[in-house]
């Protein structure tokens, strides 16, 4: 049985991060980077990474509004990359360390929260 | 680009006309003299609570706690378009107007018996009013004074300022909040912290570059390198109570991650459509007393305000503004990271800071030093001890005439 595709042609490699990556808010992006395993993260990163460039310029060619749902589920997945980044490529070995510190400073806004 | 930067000489020269001596550790712990600098300092100083972008149409209104005052501030753009401020609390027995921090209100209404208050403060209505010993005039909400620079919403606690907000801010200052490109904000990411420290405590660690290698030996890593090893300023300011500095460009920052690679150049793609380029205030910290500081950067901004709990406890929020709602798939990421790395920095410092306020409690040490480069601090804190002498003097006069 095939699963159904949840991201737009071309994404294939990242189907499998959907469900654990793919969130709404910055708050829930930054608490599943807090909550993952340095394999997660690194296997989520080596996949998406070398795609990123690809996906905003595929996204960029929809209003960014009114995304489609597959559309919608790759950008949400893409911006978990901002936070999974900075574990992977700034904090490397640091990561559990500054993990704990993070949920001292809770995010309270954010302009890239669905309306 | 390869600059020769290694003539970096550190502004320390720019600090001596603040003196040498050791600071008493006590006003960073000390109850007594907290609540000496809370009467002389927060309840009668403008202090930033907002951004006009908070407030967009009439009947927009934010709530704010200030815990210091213990009191609970609306802030409401009229149907006149005017930005006022009450107290947050009926005139009849004193019940709470407003639960949520933010919305959209066509009066304030109080849950307790009903009383109807106008955006303007007034008391329009109030069920069977006739049996009351008092006038709707004597019951209008208390108001609280609001003044706007650079789209920044301050308030002042005294019902009667000393001085008007641009008094207060002074020219200079005034002319940085108003060129900033946070002064055309229309939306804003936050993030707040509540820590065991002095706000003094809190505060200075955000006004000096000694600590960045150690405490941010990752994410700081482009602010410092051998021509400059703490990352140190080019410039400081002086203006009244307030302060500024411009950081040094770091010419060579070889630091760059692939993320980064595909993201600054679209926060400069963000920065030259927005007409935010060339920006005079880059790489410009502009330290308003007593708690905000705000850097004028258009892509890697943000603004940060400290609050005083008490002696030894503060909140603190963080702000990114932005101009403009996103409007790509790009410019969303970007914002996304600018947040993310923000916030990645600042996390850093919450740990080390509470270790200094555990190391100051016992009392142990009577003073504290501050070097050249922290001269910031050291102006943060004679500014504010000055105040709280005057105050002491102005209430030993009160005193004696009575």
């Amino acid at each position: 049985m095939t699963e159904p595709v949840q991201l737009p042609e071309g994404f294939a490699t990242l189907e499998p991060f959907v469900a654990r990556w793919s969130l709404r808010t910055s708050a829930e992006r930054d608490r599943a980077r807090g909550d993952s395993t340095e394999e997660e993260r690194e296997a989520f990163y080596a996949a998406a990474q070398p795609l990123l460039e690809a996906a905003l310029s595929y996204l960029d060619g929809f209003p960014a509004r009114q995304l489609g749902e597959k559309e919608q589920r790759l950008m949400d997945l893409v911006l978990s990359l901002a936070h999974v980044s900075l574990a992977v490529e700034v904090q490397k070995e640091m990561e559990e360390q500054h993990a704990r510190q993070r949920n001292d400073m809770p995010i309270t806004r954010s302009v890239t929260d669905p309306a | 680009m390869n600059i020769d930067v290694a003539s970096y000489q550190p502004p320390a020269d720019q600090t001596a006309w603040l003196g040498t001596d050791p600071i008493p550790a006590k006003a960073y712990y000390d109850p007594d003299y907290y609540e000496l600098e809370r009467q002389a300092i927060f309840m009668r100083t403008w202090l930033t609570i907002g951004h006009v972008c908070e407030l967009l149409e009439p009947g927009s209104f934010i709530r704010r706690d200030l815990e210091f005052a213990k009191a609970s501030i609306l802030i409401v753009r009229g149907k006149d378009g005017v930005i006022r401020g009450f107290h947050n609390a009926c005139t009849h027995r004193g019940t709470q107007l407003e639960g949520r921090g933010e919305g959209k209100a066509n009066a304030f209404i109080c849950p307790y018996h009903r009383w109807n208050f106008g955006l303007d403060g007034a008391l329009r209505s109030a069920p069977d009013f006739e049996r009351f010993y008092t006038t709707k005039e004597n019951c209008a909400l208390k108001p609280v004074s609001v003044d706007v620079c650079g789209g920044m919403i301050f308030v002042n606690l005294d019902p009667e300022p000393a001085q008007s907000l641009h008094e207060f801010l002074g020219e200079y200052i005034v002319e940085r909040l108003e060129t900033i490109p946070a002064a055309k904000a229309t939306d804003f990411c936050e993030y707040t912290y509540e820590i065991d420290a002095n706000w003094k405590l809190t505060y200075d660690n955000f006004q000096e570059s000694y600590h960045l290698k150690f405490i941010h030996p990752r994410t700081g890593a482009a602010s410092y390198t051998p021509e400059n090893p703490f990352g140190y300023p080019e410039n400081y300011g002086f203006h009244g109570v307030h302060r500024s500095q411009q950081f040094w460009p770091n010419y060579n920052p070889d630091v760059t991650t692939p993320v980064q690679q595909t993201v600054f150049p679209m926060l400069a793609g963000y920065a030259t459509e927005k007409g935010l380029m060339p920006d005079p205030t880059n790489r410009e910290y502009y330290a308003v007393f007593p708690g905000f500081f705000i850097f004028g950067s258009p892509t890697q901004h943000f603004s940060h305000v400290v609050y005083p709990i008490s002696a030894t406890r503060s909140r603190g929020v963080i702000r990114l503004y932005w101009v403009g709602d996103w409007e790509t798939a790009s410019d969303r990421f970007a914002r996304e990271y600018c947040l993310a790395i923000a916030r990645e920095v600042h996390v850093e410092d919450v740990n080390v800071i509470k270790a200094g306020q555990r190391g100051l409690n016992s009392g142990a040490l009577e003073h504290i030093h501050f070097q050249a480069l922290e001269g910031l601090c050291r102006h943060l804190y004679l500014v504010s001890n000055g105040i709280v002498e005057a105050y002491k003097a102005e209430q030993e006069a009160a005193g004696e005439a009575q």
